[in-house]
């Protein structure tokens, strides 16, 4: 969509890519093979977390290869600190479970074929050179080289590479390192560096670029909302945040072959677009709950659910009240009483997406709690 | 943890990693004094041979073959006598039979890579501070 071609990193207003987009690069489903440092340093994406950002390329998986500077060994996995020169990272690698030494496979198989299998293959022994194989590729010790692939994951502030795939790399002449120390330059010249372009044919799918927006439009209020702990708005105080995606938005349709714009392609047009825009994306957050019309009149208040400090209270005092009757005491009361009680008292236009906000938000602050699935009691 | 950045011995002598800083190079190994725990790597370059000392503390017992060349990773240090730098080894491994001018390619290679991204690998801390925080 909007993924302009300069240096994301020094462009604090640089966008992601639309997510849906992602799977068009291909270095999102390779291991790629980045540098520790720059791992370390890419930028977490805000539409999905656990997807980092190199170069406006979305990353999911690396491949490291490094000297093992320091190792924590737990019962179910290690901890190799992996050094590849460039920096120091994390690498969780889980132990095998069929190889643990235990030696039942071992003597189970000599039970199963005996001492008079034949000569050529004995199974047990094979096996037990298979578990030794197995325990040396994946036991290093500091110093050793181990090659490391996986998802990046962060965890407690740090990064880390969970490992799908480790092994430690027998590499008496340095031939394994010297080569990827040739490779790498190349792959970041040839691939990681040139940025992530979206051809004109992805960003002209007329359906993704509208929910994309709209996707966008409804980010960006939720998050002013949130951030600005607003109670209560109109349309009109939140329209101007949504200024910027409509008058960066392309040419919409083919016929109007109006030259380049700047900014805004006149304001009739982008004014009509912004009021859709703005009606969409306030439907969708109605649907979700997230906002309700206490009243529904001329004057379009919208209330914010989880900020409406009297509808907590009115939900709040329904279940006192009804939990006290002998009907609802053992069991609580459902959410549909409830909402149909709530409906009654405090406004018509409460939805079950709304209410069911308000019940997470109160049971967070243990004023009530539920028994079931649907039924819910006060504490 | 600080990363063990490449270095040659020529330049871990002129003082191009600061102290404490941790370090990654190679040389052939010429004297051991188990004794002392100090073993000293040598490299021939301009056609001058550089040598730097290496304490082993840490990568003891080693079984010195002397004459094979051996890469080192370890922290920086005064020398002891105040004259010049050590490495305080943390691995010291045997390479020997190692392609040392293809080796010296590799680390020269990535050299000119972050060059042309426009840091240096020590300014890499700095470099990052100018990106996209985390």
């Amino acid at each position: 969509m909007q993924p302009e071609a300069t240096e994301p990193e020094e462009d604090s207003v640089w966008e992601e890519p639309p997510s849906m987009l992602w799977g068009l690069d291909p270095m999102f489903n390779a291991f790629n093979r980045l540098y520790v440092k720059d791992i370390l340093h890419m930028r977490e994406s805000c539409q999905v977390s656990g997807i980092y950002f190199y170069n406006s390329h979305p990353i999911f998986k690396v491949d490291v290869l490094g000297t093992v500077v320091y190792k924590r060994e737990r019962e179910d996995f290690f901890c190799y600190g992996v050094d590849d020169g460039t920096g120091v990272i994390n690498s969780l690698c889980w132990k095998d479970e069929q190889w643990r030494e235990q030696g039942d496979p071992a003597t189970l198989w000599a039970r199963a074929f005996g001492s008079s299998a034949c000569e050529d293959f004995n199974p047990a022994s094979e096996l037990k050179k298979l578990r030794q194989a197995q325990h040396s590729s994946s036991h290093l010790e500091i110093g050793e080289l181990l090659r490391v692939r996986g998802p990046v994951k962060t965890s407690r502030q740090q990064r880390e590479i969970m490992a799908s795939t480790y092994y430690k790399v027998s590499d008496p002449v340095m031939a394994v390192q010297i080569s990827w120390m040739m490779e790498v330059p190349q792959l970041y010249r040839q691939c990681y560096d040139k940025p992530f372009h979206l051809d004109s044919s992805a960003q002209n799918i007329q359906g993704g670029s509208a929910s994309y927006l709209l996707g966008r439009a409804t980010r960006i209020l939720k998050d002013f909302l949130k951030e600005k702990e607003v109670t209560r708005f109109r349309p009109y105080d939140v329209q101007d945040l949504l200024q910027p995606l409509v008058s960066r938005q392309p040419q919409k349709t083919a016929s109007e072959q109006e030259p380049e714009a700047g900014p805004s392609s006149g304001p009739p047009t982008s004014f009509k677009q912004l009021r859709e825009l703005l009606q969409k994306s306030l439907q969708i957050l109605q649907d979700e709950g997230l906002v309700f019309r206490k009243v529904k009149c001329q004057d379009e208040v919208y209330h914010v659910t989880e900020r409406d400090k009297d509808l907590l209270m009115a939900v709040r005092d329904i279940l006192r009240e009804d939990c006290r009757r002998e009907k609802y005491a053992e069991k609580g009361c459902h959410i549909l009483h409830i909402l149909s009680s709530v409906r009654q008292r405090y406004s018509r236009n409460v939805s079950k997406a709304a209410l069911v906000l308000v019940l997470k938000a109160l049971e967070c602050n243990s004023d009530i709690i539920s028994t079931s699935d649907s039924h819910y009691t006060i504490l | 943890m600080s990363p063990a950045v490449f270095h040659f011995l020529w330049e871990v002598n002129f003082g191009a990693v600061k102290e404490g800083d941790s370090v990654r190079t190679f040389g052939r190994l010429v004297s051991y004094q188990p004794e002392e725990s100090k073993a000293t790597l040598s490299i021939q370059h301009a056609a001058r041979q550089h040598q730097v000392v290496v304490q082993t503390t840490f990568v003891e017992p080693f079984d010195p073959i002397i004459g094979a060349q051996y890469i080192v990773l370890g922290e920086i240090e005064k020398a002891e006598g105040g004259d010049g730098v050590m490495v305080h080894a943390r691995v010291l491994n045997c390479v020997d039979g190692v392609n040392l001018a293809l080796l010296q390619r590799g680390v020269n290679e990535q050299r000119s890579y972050f060059r042309e991204r426009g840091e240096s690998k020590g300014d890499a801390a700095t470099a990052a501070q100018q990106r996209a925080p985390l």
